[in-house]
């Protein structure tokens, strides 16, 4: 009986520690790990090198930004949405498209542990900006309407500063008629990330795909049975200057 | 369990101490870098990309 007792006090030891690791230890080795792939990629910038035209799988080719999470929030992106690659930090869905092309650039990254760049997601409000910085340029996306404010935009929300550019897709073709700034989906829908998100591949010609930026990540928080999906437009591009950086590029898109 | 451990480890109160607590970092370090590590991928929570046309 005594023993038996231990057993189980051990038992819950286990599953508490395994809290620990999940929550705290995941965040340590994931930090490790980011710190090594963005000096890699910053050394790689410096150099100029573009030895490779397509990104090595688990490799970092990007930088992602999120002003309203802090003018210090940025990330590597890798090539790939593996378990080991979302380790490092958020990772991009290798069959979508690349910052600024048309159609939808995918990207996903974890929201509890591992580093958790996408615990915040949650709090994005239509218009916030999402910045992609390449070698050679920073591609400064805004989240879409959210369903509730499609109706109203042109009266409401249009008129902020920030919402310049943004627009709900919904008025132009009925192909992004479920393209909204926040959606929940059931974890099979891999068509979040399609060219047109929730449509086959071919509905639209690429050149009248608009440009996206779709963010996936675990949703509800601690939970996998759904995925919070978060779609953005691209509203501004800059081609990087001798010596300009991402403050410059806040003070310029009025985030700063 | 933890008495019948106690009680084989050898020597004095001070190299027992060591000792037991030798063992307990060992099962806290093989617990957070090999057992942990091998059991999340099959636990429900924490994927977080879509998959499957």
């Amino acid at each position: 009986m005594r023993t038996f007792g231990e057993v189980l006090i051990t038992l819950g030891l286990v599953v508490l520690l395994f809290v620990v690791y999940e929550l705290y230890v995941t965040n340590l080795m994931s930090a490790q790990l980011q710190r090594r792939a963005s000096a890699d990629l910053e050394s790689q910038w410096e150099q100029g090198r573009q030895l490779h035209a397509e990104p090595l799988d688990g490799k970092a080719f990007a930088r992602i930004y999120i002003p309203s999470f802090g003018a210090d929030w940025n990330f590597t992106v890798q090539q790939g949405v593996d378990t080991a690659t979302l380790e490092i930090g958020p990772g991009h869905y290798k069959e979508t498209a690349m910052p600024g092309e048309p159609g939808n650039m995918g990207v996903a990254g974890h929201r509890v542990g591992k580093g958790a760049p996408f615990n915040d997601l949650d709090l994005l409000n239509s218009c916030d900006a999402v910045v992609i910085e390449t070698a050679d340029s920073f591609y400064v996306y805004r989240v879409l309407p959210m369903r509730d404010e499609v109706a109203g935009w042109a009266g409401g929300r249009a008129k902020d500063p920030q919402c310049a550019n943004v627009a709900p897709l919904q008025d132009k073709q009925g192909a992004y008629a479920d393209t909204f700034g926040r959606v929940i989906v059931t974890p099979d829908r891999g068509d979040a990330v399609a060219p047109v998100p929730y449509r086959p591949e071919d509905v639209l010609p690429k050149a009248s795909q608009a440009a996206l930026l779709t963010l996936t990540t675990c949703h509800p928080q601690f939970s996998d049975r759904e995925r919070m999906i978060i779609h953005s437009v691209l509203t501004n591009q800059f081609q990087k200057a001798q010596g300009a950086n991402y403050e410059d590029l806040l003070r310029e898109i009025g985030e700063l | 369990m933890y008495g019948w451990i106690w009680r084989h480890l050898p020597g004095p109160l001070a190299v027992r101490v060591a000792l037991a607590a030798v063992l307990v970092l060992g099962a806290v370090a093989l617990l957070m870098f090999v057992v942990f590590p091998w059991a999340e991928p099959m636990l429900p929570f924490n994927d977080v990309s879509v998959e499957g046309q």
